[in-house]
């Protein structure tokens, strides 16, 4: 924990790990079926991709726990069996055999008002149960991911802050790029929401989905210059197609590697991939200088 | 009373007020004032300009559902008056609309239902997560031109597939199209599974005027 944590603030920059979810729906999930089932039903094939990406590289690996809390949960009829989903994860990622695990916990998936009914009481209960079952389950880290709204990463990092003030935490919105600049689905603006983050104790911020390695390549530039502390960055493989019947995204490892090379050389804590990339992106991320 | 001007109207929308949207609606339709002016030059450019602005980054989701629900709410007056005083009304099509199977993402769907039924289009919402065949069925029952199918997971897209397949399978009489939507779908994809993509609500409106128009005939 303390390495993960000096890693992150002191560099080299950390290699982390590509997708899940589209690994997964090659092993095996059913369609529309939550990942997060799989830690229950077949955790061999989640052990598997977290091998696959250890050996590609990867020095740490996200627990497959995106979407383990209670809220989005439910949508399954899962949410009673959160504690024990999330802490099989984190036992799956750690016999993979990578250097570090870190924990993920995603959005509920609900909105606040004006747009959805979303509770941030309900929203804090339901992270405390996932928070605190992965951190007793002994992850190196947590990473917060794909926050749409800077509210509910606050929400997030404020519980896992009270449960463990020292654990390395990594905290990721989601931005599209608009003409003004880089924005969350909510309208938080790039730079200020990462250095409100990193304030509020995030030990690296930084963005993750929603755009491809070029967009992110240009968000990691615009970060770098007006953020003061450790960044970290996980672009999509482009746009999902349909190829041979198969769901591929249509970027190749080495296009995605190359506006990589650039965020890469401005200064990162950590970096790797989302939707769409697999263990050749990470390959080619490692070859990096 | 005065009539509200357009920029009256349209200035309600933008501001996302449904209180005052609906107060325009109500007195247009008490004063038996030409209702398709209104929705066309005014709500309507209300709710082109929230598009334009969110386009633009200077709206986000929250000025956007606001903007569609003060739409939802002059449109509650006002598609009633329409109906009654124009027996068929002016419906430029019909749609059946819905979140695929295994997808509970629902309110970029709703705000392009929203947004169709305040274009003049008769819109049938089926919610989320909706099976392949109730698409299928509702299409059958309203004769629907359009099938509008939502997908915001990768997991869940290739539902829409399935979609555009039961559809042809079907044979429906007047052979609906197919439109999809959704944050991992692109044009590309659209083009694949023989559908026609909207980028988001603004564009899925003009994409559904496009369809209707091209009508059923399978050109």
């Amino acid at each position: 924990m303390a390495d993960l944590l000096t890693r992150l603030r002191n560099g080299p920059c950390l290699l982390l790990d590509g997708g899940m979810g589209t690994m997964l729906m090659e092993r095996g999930l059913p369609q529309g079926d939550a990942p997060d089932r799989m830690n229950l039903d077949m955790p061999e094939k989640v052990e598997e991709v977290h091998r696959l990406y250890v050996e590609a590289g990867s020095e740490a690996v996200h627990a497959n726990t995106f979407g383990a809390n209670p809220a989005r949960l439910a949508s399954y009829g899962l949410e009673d069996r959160c504690d024990e989903i999330n802490r099989r994860a984190v036992a799956i990622a750690r016999a993979a055999g990578p250097k570090f695990v870190i924990a993920d916990m995603g959005p509920t998936g609900e909105y606040l008002a004006p747009v959805g009914a979303g509770d941030i009481t309900r929203w804090r209960e339901g992270y405390r149960v996932q928070a605190a079952a992965l951190i007793d389950a002994g992850a190196d880290g947590i990473h917060i991911e794909t926050m749409g709204d800077l509210r509910e990463a606050m929400v997030v990092l404020e519980v896992v802050r009270e449960l463990a003030p020292d654990l390395p935490l990594l905290a990721s919105l989601t931005f599209d790029r608009k003409k003004r600049g880089f924005f969350t689905l909510m309208g938080d603006p790039l730079v200020d929401s990462l250095n409100h983050l990193l304030a509020a104790g995030a030990t690296a911020a930084g963005a993750n989905c929603s755009i491809d390695s070029g967009d992110m390549a240009a968000l990691a530039a615009e970060a770098r210059s007006a953020v003061q502390g450790p960044l970290v960055i996980q672009a999509n493989a482009g746009a999902p197609q349909l190829i041979d019947g198969r769901m591929r995204y249509d970027q190749t490892a080495e296009a995605f590697a190359a506006d990589m090379r650039a965020a890469l050389a401005g200064g990162l804590a950590a970096i790797g991939g989302c939707c769409g990339t697999d263990p050749a992106f990470i390959a080619a991320l490692a070859e990096l200088p | 009373m005065s009539l509200p001007s357009n920029e009256e109207i349209a200035r309600a929308i933008v501001d996302g007020d449904a209180e005052l949207a609906r107060e325009h609606a109500e007195a247009l339709v008490a004063a038996d004032a030409d209702l398709v002016a209104a929705i066309e030059n005014g709500f309507g450019a209300g709710i082109r300009e929230v598009g334009d602005l969110w386009e633009e980054g200077e709206f986000f989701l929250p000025e956007l559902v606001q903007g569609a629900e003060a739409m939802k709410a002059a449109m509650t007056v006002i598609q009633p008056a329409l109906a009654a005083g124009q027996g068929e009304g002016r419906s430029r099509g019909t749609v059946v609309i819905g979140t695929v199977e295994g997808d509970l993402h629902d309110i970029g769907k709703s705000l392009v239902g929203t947004l169709l039924a305040a274009n003049g289009f008769a819109v049938h919402d089926l919610g989320s997560d909706v099976p392949v065949a109730a698409f299928v069925e509702k299409a059958r029952e309203t004769s629907a031109e359009i099938v509008a199918a939502s997908a915001l997971l990768t997991t869940t897209m290739t539902v829409q597939q399935e979609l555009v397949t039961a559809l042809a399978a079907a044979e429906l009489p007047n052979r609906p199209r197919v439109l999809v939507g959704g944050a991992p779908t692109s044009p590309n994809w659209a083009e694949q599974i023989g559908a026609t993509h909207a980028e988001n609500a603004m564009r899925a409106v003009a994409a559904a005027a496009g369809l209707a128009a091209r009508g059923g005939t399978d050109g």
